[in-house]
């Protein structure tokens, strides 16, 4: 086992217990924290995988910008009374049996997977780079990325109608 | 192409037309305009004349399928606003340029679903659509009822956007491609990884077109959302995606039909079902035209269902029909206060001429001979027969139709039957323009279902 097989297999633990605890964790805001530890485990994914500026952006973005706002969020609701409504028993039975059902499809889905891209390109890929990342996004995908302008047009002018005053 | 690039830019347009312009007359017909040259530019677009020559590669792929079902949308859009576009006021007078913009956004999601040849495209379409959709159902800010349904479709819709990643994920995986044509399942038949990525896909276009069993947000978001949104979003909408879906099980998983075919028509079935036997009880009209456009997609998925010649050019009329149908009653709803069946008691005396438009669209819906919704059923059913299989839907489909005479009927009968009581809701005295929109959709409507050449031979010439 190298060292990136040994980090590899120490993010992923990261990564897979602290989403773990963003959705058994009963205080909400240990969520968010806990969330920002998934983020900068998947960070690190990025930097093994030789794409510093995608593990850059990811922080930023995510770690930064969204967690901050889900924070904000959490101080204008009061979450301090326990105000979270009880559930049914027969829903979350339910619900435990559908999602069990799910996970029972996926693991028989990936037990005997024909995986295209055996080589992640460890050390080797460069896609990652600013450079080869922003030569992907304007020749080979440059449709796809004007297209996304329309989609945060078209939230941006949502915004602004549901934000004005009447 | 062309119609894809000029719709965004007639969002801009639209936009700072609301800076420009103060009157709301001026607005509308700023967006009168737009439509028309987005129409004729596809209309251009589809006989050879494009503006742009842009190397789509593995993204888009404009067939004359998808053309005709853009032409069909934009002309619904033109028909919606002519109809409604004075009612939209009352929503909300200050950002009205703005939800014009938003339906040229709309428009221009609605063309990438219809012609995506990536699921990367598909997924950039579906969300393009769906954003401006929350936003329009939240614009009646003060209704807390407004607000509730804007709240409700945009977390499950959420939710049902992550389905459909997980999916494109999975696909991706099984693949190695997002582009739908280099698919490779002959060498993979039954890949897990594929089924489990198609079936997410498969429910989260079902819960984009509201089928059964993913339908629950729709009664409540249709029904709190302004009256004059849901008419946009149950129709031109529901039909776009639908296009979306059949190309996406027809390109992308048509091989794979023997492993789906069975779950989307019990889909298919259940959706009929619930649409149909709910909307019985509805007291709203509103509510139960909710109902009935679960009902109608039931009949759609007919088409998914069976993916063959005819089941393309049904639906493709059937989109028409609906949308054209659901669109004029609508116009009509969004001018009364009441959306009680009562308040439709002794239309017919008072509004001789609406009511007589009106009737024609219930019985299209209701799926009448002579009108265009007959003959889309009866595409449908055909379609269904033609695969030889599953003959118990085609049973099934035609005794659901015939149990959606009855509450298309309630209409009618309070309109011609009954008489004005103190229950009847003030109608606003519509214009003459209105009027003559209203004769001509329905004048259309009966001329489709005579001819459905009319539309269906632009597939080919």
């Amino acid at each position: 086992m190298n060292i990136t097989q040994i980090l590899f297999w120490f993010l992923s633990v990261i990564a897979i217990f602290s989403a773990l605890m963003v959705i058994t964790s009963k205080n909400p805001v240990h969520s968010v924290l806990w969330l920002i530890v998934t983020f900068f485990a998947i960070s690190g994914h990025y930097i093994v995988m030789n794409a510093q500026f995608l593990a850059i952006v990811n922080i930023i973005v995510y770690a930064g910008a969204i967690m901050v706002l889900f924070l904000h969020v959490f101080m204008l609701i009061d979450l301090r009374a326990n105000t979270e409504p009880q559930q049914n028993r027969w829903i979350k039975i339910a619900g435990g049996i559908a999602g069990g059902s799910l996970m029972l499809v996926m693991i028989a889905a990936l037990r005997n997977v024909d995986i295209k891209a055996q080589d992640a390109g460890i050390n080797t890929n460069n896609i990652g780079l600013i450079k080869n990342l922003g030569r992907e996004l304007f020749t080979t995908y440059v449709i796809p990325f004007e297209l996304s302008s329309v989609l945060f047009l078209s939230a941006m002018v949502g915004a602004v109608v549901l934000g004005k005053k009447d | 192409m062309n119609a894809l690039v000029l719709s965004a830019i007639l969002g801009v347009v639209m936009m700072f037309s609301g800076i420009l312009l103060k009157r709301p007359a001026a607005i509308r017909s700023v967006a009168i305009i737009g439509l028309l040259l987005l129409l004729a530019s596809n209309m251009l677009d589809m006989s050879g004349t494009r503006f742009f020559s842009i190397n789509l590669g593995d993204f888009l792929h404009f067939d004359r399928f998808a053309f005709l079902f853009n032409s069909v949308a934009i002309f619904c859009v033109l028909v919606y606003v002519l109809l409604t576009g004075k009612a939209i006021e009352r929503v909300g007078v200050k950002n009205y340029a703005d939800y014009f913009a938003l339906f040229f956004f709309v428009l221009c999601g609605i063309f990438l679903v219809t012609s995506f040849q990536s699921l990367l495209i598909l997924f950039l379409g579906i969300e393009i659509i769906t954003i401006p959709l929350y936003i329009l159902t939240g614009s009646d800010k003060r209704n807390l009822k407004s607000n509730e349904a804007s709240l409700k479709y945009f977390l499950m819709g959420a939710f049902s956007t992550g389905l459909m990643l997980m999916g494109i994920a999975l696909i991706y995986g099984a693949q190695g491609t997002f582009a739908i044509e280099k698919f490779n399942l002959l060498k993979i038949p039954g890949s897990p990884l594929m089924i489990a990525g198609m079936l997410l896909m498969l429910f989260s276009m079902a819960f984009k077109v509201s089928a059964a069993p993913l339908h629950f947000w729709t009664p409540d978001v249709y029904d709190g959302a302004p009256t004059v949104f849901t008419s946009f979003m149950a129709t031109v909408v529901k039909a776009a995606v639908f296009i979306g879906f059949i190309r996406l099980f027809e390109n992308a998983f048509g091989l794979l039909q023997p492993t789906w075919q069975l779950w989307v028509a019990l889909m298919a079935a259940a959706t009929l079902f619930v649409g149909n036997i709910t909307a019985v009880f509805q007291q709203s009209v509103k509510r139960m035209l909710a109902y009935s456009s679960i009902a109608q997609a039931g009949f759609m998925m007919l088409a998914i269902f069976a993916l063959n010649g005819d089941a393309k050019e049904g639906l493709l009329l059937y989109g028409a029909a609906y949308s054209l149908a659901t669109i004029g009653i609508f116009s009509v709803l969004s001018r009364m206060d009441d959306y009680s069946y009562e308040s439709f008691n002794g239309l017919a005396a008072r509004q001789p001429l609406v009511a007589a438009t009106l009737t024609i669209f219930l019985l299209s819906l209701a799926g009448i001979p002579l009108t265009a919704g007959f003959l889309a059923k009866f595409y449908m059913i055909k379609a269904v027969v033609a695969t030889g299989s599953n003959l118990w839907l085609v049973v099934f489909a035609l005794l659901m139709a015939a149990v959606s005479v009855y509450y298309y009927f309630r209409v009618i009968q309070a309109m011609y039957f009954r008489e004005a009581g103190e229950h009847s809701a003030s109608f606003q005295e519509p214009g003459k323009g209105f009027k003559w929109v209203l004769v001509l959709v329905a004048a259309l409507i009966i001329a489709l279902g005579l001819f459905p050449s009319l539309l269906l031979n632009w597939l080919y010439f």
